[in-house]
């Protein structure tokens, strides 16, 4: 309760600060992809780079939004708990020591509907008003 | 001689690796080139104490900037080159190529690379150079001393998750040959058989690492003057033909056993931040100290700025070349020699430092900081500034 609070309050501060009020998260993948729902906590596994494949064994390949965008920096406030510092911070300790390479930055909200339209191993996330038939949503936030 | 081989030796492999970059078969895959830099100077409040921290001038000096220029390049689907490239100012903005190696995605979760890697001495050590990653200027140089950053030879990475910790795993076997600086005396190292291990455990805001090194360390030290009239070579001949020759052995470093054991603790909540680290490096049978170092750092977020204070000690060991020469009237001038090379050899100091560090926008931090230093040879305060980038 008290977590859900917490995380309601940072929700709503990250929110109010960005001036994002509307702003709805959908994370989607292809609609044949043999995943129906997946846990903040695995969506940010895969987009942090410490899992390469779904919950059921198959590969996944995240897409970011680039740098800058809205929905991107709701999205790993949200899902991976960093700001845009932190994450980039993150992300360098492993591209400068060989160690990972980040999701790749795929453009806005339709061209990473579009490339997870086309691709059933990929998951992005969008804003939640762009989503239609073309793709599946498996988590919304906030 | 040795400088221009080492020399050669980066060049090399760096041009190897550039070479497989730019072959036919690597230009319709992906190459990822990616960057840092650091822009920093400071000064101290007492030029006739000691030096820190690179700084022993009381103008304020910008002699500690860096540009690093990191390019991997997908060979296959499963191997990969990486090089990164530095240029230091304070090396005249010579470019060396600090890393250079092929990876092998041996499976999801493990690779295995080979060339020249970075050593996984401390918990910093992978992104040492890149500032940006981290709280301070640069890490508390009571433990972030080692001039052997780097290593040639393969290395093992596994990555897993244990329950609901995340965990990883590294095993290295190499050597390395090189030119440094130890207080002023310029030397060359050589390791052989040199091993490694570095683990960490981790769960969300958490990280516990551990790390144990070894090798067979050689250090030749250039002659330097013990006093004015004997030099330190002078004073080893008299010694080897003394009665005590083997005395000779327990002084100079000549393929001596070398271990480094590590243990460290880093915190990230997003509001706070911690780490504390504890390092021994010993090399048995030699003049140098056992070094026993450790730091411990706390900090607070607040919006883009990050406030940070950290405690770092040296409560080094004196090495005892000295022990199984019997005392008397005879010896004592040798026994006073033999211990005052060892006091040469002890860092005894304390370093509080406070900083913060401005996150101008997403991929570039200014900081600030200011330590204060106790040192058995003098005080000193520092004062620094720095602005670090990564893109």
């Amino acid at each position: 309760m008290m977590k859900n609070f917490l995380r309601s309050l940072a929700a709503l501060a990250i929110i109010s600060w960005s001036g994002l009020a509307l702003a709805e998260v959908a994370v989607i993948v292809h609609p044949s992809a043999s995943v129906d729902s997946l846990t903040a906590d695995e969506i940010s596994r895969l987009f942090m780079g410490k899992s390469k494949s779904f919950p059921n064994g198959s590969p996944a390949i995240p897409l970011n939004q680039d740098d800058g965008s809205a929905t991107r920096d709701v999205f790993n406030q949200e899902i991976c708990n960093k700001s845009p510092s932190q994450y980039k911070a993150y992300w360098s300790k492993l591209v400068f020591t060989g160690k990972g390479t980040p999701p790749k930055d795929s453009g806005d909200d339709a061209a990473v509907k579009a490339l997870v339209a086309g691709n059933p191993k990929m998951i992005g996330y969008v804003d939640a008003s762009v989503v239609d038939d073309s793709v599946k949503v498996i988590h919304k936030l906030p | 001689m040795n400088v221009n081989n080492t020399q050669h030796k980066k060049r090399g492999l760096a041009l190897a690796v550039a070479g497989v970059m730019l072959s036919p078969w690597a230009q319709a895959a992906d190459v990822n080139i990616s960057g840092f830099l650091s822009v920093g100077g400071g000064f101290v409040d007492d030029e006739n104490s000691i030096a820190y921290g690179g700084y022993d001038d009381e103008d304020l000096t910008f002699d500690k900037n860096l540009l690093g220029l990191q390019v991997s390049g997908q060979v296959n689907e499963k191997i990969s080159a990486t090089v990164q490239m530095i240029a230091r100012s304070n090396d005249d903005y010579d470019l060396t190529a600090e890393w250079a190696y092929l990876t092998w995605q041996a499976t999801d979760n493990s690779k295995v690379r080979v060339g020249r890697l970075r050593t996984p001495f401390y918990m910093f050590s992978d992104y040492l150079d890149v500032g940006y990653t981290y709280a301070w200027i640069s890490a508390p140089q009571e433990l972030y001393y080692l001039p052997f950053n780097n290593v040639n030879g393969i290395d093992y990475y596994l990555t897993s998750a244990l329950g609901s910790f995340d965990t990883s795993f590294q095993v290295y076997f190499g050597s390395f040959n090189d030119d440094f600086v130890l207080t002023g005396i310029s030397a060359t190292a050589e390791s052989k058989n040199q091993m490694g291990v570095a683990a960490t455990i981790g769960r969300d805001w958490w990280t516990l690492r551990a790390a144990y090194h070894q090798t067979d360390l050689t250090i030749e030290f250039s002659d330097f003057q013990l006093s004015e009239t004997v030099s330190f070579n002078q004073f080893l001949g008299q010694l080897q033909a003394s009665p005590f020759a083997d005395t000779v052995s327990k002084v100079l470093v000549d393929e001596d056993r070398t271990t480094f054991a590590e243990v460290g603790l880093n915190i990230d909540t997003g509001r706070f931040v911690a780490a504390a680290e504890y390092v021994e490096f010993d090399v048995e049978d030699s003049f140098l100290s056992k070094n026993i170092r450790h730091y411990i750092m706390g900090g607070v977020r607040a919006g883009d700025f990050l406030f940070h204070v950290t405690s770092a000690k040296s409560d080094d060991e004196l090495a005892t070349p000295e022990a199984g020469i019997p005392a008397s009237a005879e010896t004592a001038p040798l026994i006073g020699t033999l211990q005052a090379i060892a006091a040469t050899r002890g860092e005894f100091r304390d370093t509080m430092s406070y900083g913060v560090r401005w996150d101008v926008s997403s991929g570039v931090a200014l900081k600030l900081q200011y330590d204060d230093v106790d040192d058995n040879k003098g005080e000193q305060k520092v004062f620094s500034v720095a602005l670090q980038s990564v893109f």
